[in-house]
């Protein structure tokens, strides 16, 4: 029975769970909220450090590092189950930066950096877009060229989300500009307290903070930088892939929703329970069936990968399918909850603390963050169905 | 490696789908068109000789005991190769005889296709059960009075599966078609149907009498998961064969596959396949296994049907006159999958079943 978990698989996500009962408080979730789910506040601090000391870091690390050594769905299910709480996500320096330094670091770097990481001394932004390198990323301009036993980088990232918080930087340069674009790249660590780094905020609609990068001159010893030179496209879309499977979750929009039919099934309008109106049951209806496509499809990509196959174009359709539905989420709630629907998040009268306003806001995030779904869509017609590039 | 199927699952769509590629091409779908059951005989007794017929029906009466998961790959598989309907009708209407009563003396004729069994249940103006009009008497044997429509191989069925009131309740009968007066009807997809009025025919009880609601709750419910897989299957093939023609055809001097729209609406199609294939698969295997939490044929009845459609016109679209010209298998599954909606998997009733889940009554 491949669409039910195993005993196995009810046990994992049971343990999860019982985690979350423990370590989710009603102070934590307030903090959440008002953080914008940054999930940097001093409770979200705590709850993934709790979470590393109950080993769950590792769950997409190695076992040789200290992972858990479970599988993809295992993983799937530890990050459904902690969407659907409400809980702060793990970093990108543990589900992304940390798994790829593990597979492509010399044994030095390894050593130098993930006892860092583990020991929350060490924490990453990730810097791989430009002004003119978007979902194009292999036309990145940051320039890092060797001058004795040290880089020099020269550039601007962009999108550096977190970089006002972080102690270093995972940043995409070019080190070979004579060769093709793709191979050109390298990933280099930049510490942030390297002179010559400059962060720059850029407020986001949602009410997100994210900044600008400017290095200029920035001096970085020889060894930070990552594996191998000029593979860094590549790297990137590792570490990129490993963040797919939080992206293409349903589960925080699940949430949403799950809240959103609890409160319509209570709320009267005009006289009538508002569960009564027609439209109403029937766009609650439409999304229901959506959510569950979402879940599927994120299930099978799981799947995959624990049938040992790379889900390329898998990864893309749950990217694609997720983004697009909570936009659709986002927007019918905020309908269903008539002129409610339009109070800011901040305002203390808003229904369900204004959650729904703020999906429709980071929606467009979600569909062109990652990869455009514009691109996500080509790859699914070229690696999923063969189609051709020319 | 599929996530909806076993290894052995996945021999039987094999060995369907070289059946398929083998029997059934256009040409000879388009002869077959003119045939009372919609096939030549030969090929109706090859399939018995394959042994199709008997997939899901008990071993004791020479089947092969296989449950509703294999019978859905079966059917699957066929929808996606165009085995006629009159095939999948008698497969699922088998199926559903030997769910009712699996000791059935006339299972063993099913069982070999010798013989044919039709589901009878819908009226002119009833589809819920307790708005038929046909009604069940008598004590012990049965009698059966009322007209039953756009019954699936109604003309050629050896033996009806009825249903009708008795008393406060509902019966299930099991009616020989030999005394019973028939009309065909013709659907616009070529289905073989009929309007048969049972004038106090003879029929055996299935279920007790005025005690058979949830007996046939199960057997539409069943009928449905059947027809969910036909339209994975015949959604595959929309797909499939849409790929192909992408990659062949030539405008403005290159392959249209190059093109972003073009690009863009395979993908769409491909997620539209891809959730109603899991949708579909959740809801059938945990019906076989008893692991229903109640929503999944729902949810699945909801998305599967509409996607079907949305891809077979997407097909149409990016086929071009190409894909519009009779000649041309994809109208078969364009016309299956609007025939199947409306009987199995309408959208409203189903997206009202979803509410009422969510939101209560």
């Amino acid at each position: 029975m491949r669409y039910d978990f195993t005993p196995q698989q009810l046990a994992w996500r049971d343990e999860v769970r019982a985690f979350l009962r423990e370590n989710i408080t009603p102070a934590l979730l307030d903090e959440q909220r008002e953080a914008g789910n940054e999930g940097k506040g001093p409770l979200a601090q705590q709850f993934i450090l709790a979470m590393r000391d109950k080993g769950l870091w590792g769950i997409a690390w190695p076992t040789e590092y200290g992972g858990l050594g479970r599988s993809a769905i295992d993983q799937w299910i530890f990050v459904d189950e902690l969407e659907s709480a409400g809980a702060p996500m793990l970093p990108l320096t543990v589900t992304s930066v940390a798994p790829t330094i593990m597979r492509i670091g010399s044994e030095a770097q390894k050593r130098e950096w993930l006892p860092r990481i583990t020991a929350t001394e060490v924490d990453f932004a990730v810097a791989y877009s430009e002004p003119e390198a978007g979902t194009d990323m292999a036309a990145l301009r940051t320039r890092a060229v060797l001058d004795g036993d040290e880089w020099v980088v020269n550039g601007l990232k962009m999108w550096n989300t977190m970089a006002h918080m972080a102690t270093h930087n995972w940043v995409a340069v070019r080190t070979e500009p004579e060769a093709p674009k793709h191979k050109g790249i390298s990933m280099l660590i930049v510490p942030m307290d390297a002179p010559g780094v400059t962060v720059q905020p850029i407020y986001v609609w949602p009410g997100l903070r994210t900044n600008a990068l400017f290095l200029d001159n920035v001096r970085v010893p020889r060894d930070y930088l990552v594996g191998e030179r000029g593979m860094g496209f590549y790297y990137a879309a590792m570490a990129l892939n490993f963040e797919r499977l939080s992206i293409g979750s349903i589960a925080m929009a699940r949430r949403y929703f799950r809240e959103l039919v609890a409160l319509v099934r209570e709320l009267v309008v005009d006289g009538e329970p508002l569960r009564r109106q027609p439209w109403v049951r029937e766009r609650l209806a439409r999304l229901a069936v959506d959510i569950e496509a979402a879940r599927v499809i994120g299930l099978e990509t799981a799947w995959q990968v624990e049938q040992g196959a790379v889900p390329a174009a898998q990864s893309s359709m749950a990217k694609v399918f997720v983004s697009e539905l909570s936009q659709r989420i986002a927007d019918a709630g905020s309908e269903i909850l008539g002129l409610n629907g339009q109070l800011h998040p901040e305002e203390p009268a808003a229904l369900l603390h204004g959650r729904l306003q703020w999906l429709y806001r980071t929606s467009p995030l979600l569909a062109f963050g990652g990869g455009t779904n514009e691109v996500q869509r080509n790859i699914i017609a070229m690696l999923g169905y063969g189609l051709p590039r020319k | 490696m599929e996530l909806a199927r076993s290894a052995e699952q996945q021999e039987l769509a094999d060995a369907v789908e070289r059946f398929c590629q083998q029997q059934i091409t256009p040409e000879r779908l388009t002869a077959w068109g003119q045939q009372a059951r919609g096939i030549d005989p030969a090929a109706w007794r090859a399939i018995g000789a394959l042994g199709w017929f008997g997939l899901g029906l008990p071993e004791s009466c020479g089947g092969s005991g296989l449950g509703l998961t294999d019978v859905g790959v079966l059917l699957q598989e066929c929808a996606r190769g165009l085995v006629p309907r009159s095939v999948i009708n008698a497969i699922r209407a088998s199926w559903a005889l030997a769910r009712l009563d699996a000791d059935t003396p006339e299972l063993s004729r099913l069982a070999t296709g010798d013989a044919v069994v039709a589901l009878a249940l819908d009226e002119q103006s009833a589809r819920q059960p307790l708005q038929y009009r046909t009604a069940i008497e008598g004590i012990g044997a049965a009698r059966v009075r009322g007209e039953k429509w756009y019954v699936p191989n109604g003309m050629h069925a050896d033996w009806h599966v009825v249903a009708g009131r008795e008393g406060d309740g509902l019966s299930v009968v099991l009616v020989d078609a030999a005394p019973t007066k028939r009309r065909a009807l013709r659907p616009f997809d070529g289905e073989e149907q009929a309007i048969i009025a049972f004038e106090g025919a003879a029929g055996r009880r299935l279920t007790p009498a005025g005690d058979g609601a949830a007996a046939l709750h199960r057997l539409q419910r069943e009928a449905t998961a059947l027809a969910l897989a036909e339209m994975v299957g015949g959604a595959q093939a929309a797909l499939d064969t849409t790929v192909a023609y992408v990659k062949e055809r030539e405008q403005f001097g290159q392959k249209i596959a190059v093109f972003q729209a073009v690009q863009h609406q395979i993908a769409d199609m491909a997620m539209s396949f891809t959730a109603a294939k899991h949708l579909a698969w959740q809801a059938i295997t945990r019906m076989d296994a008893g692991t229903e939490d109640g929503t999944e044929l729902d949810l699945a009845a909801a998305y599967v049907a509409p996607a079907f459609k949305r891809l077979t016109l997407a097909a149409h679209h990016l086929h071009g006159g190409a894909g519009f010209v009779v000649e041309h298998p994809l109208h078969w599954h364009s016309e299956r999958a609007q025939a199947l909606a409306i009987r199995y998997a309408p959208e409203a009733p189903a997206l009202e079943a979803v509410a009422t889940q969510l939101l209560g009554e």
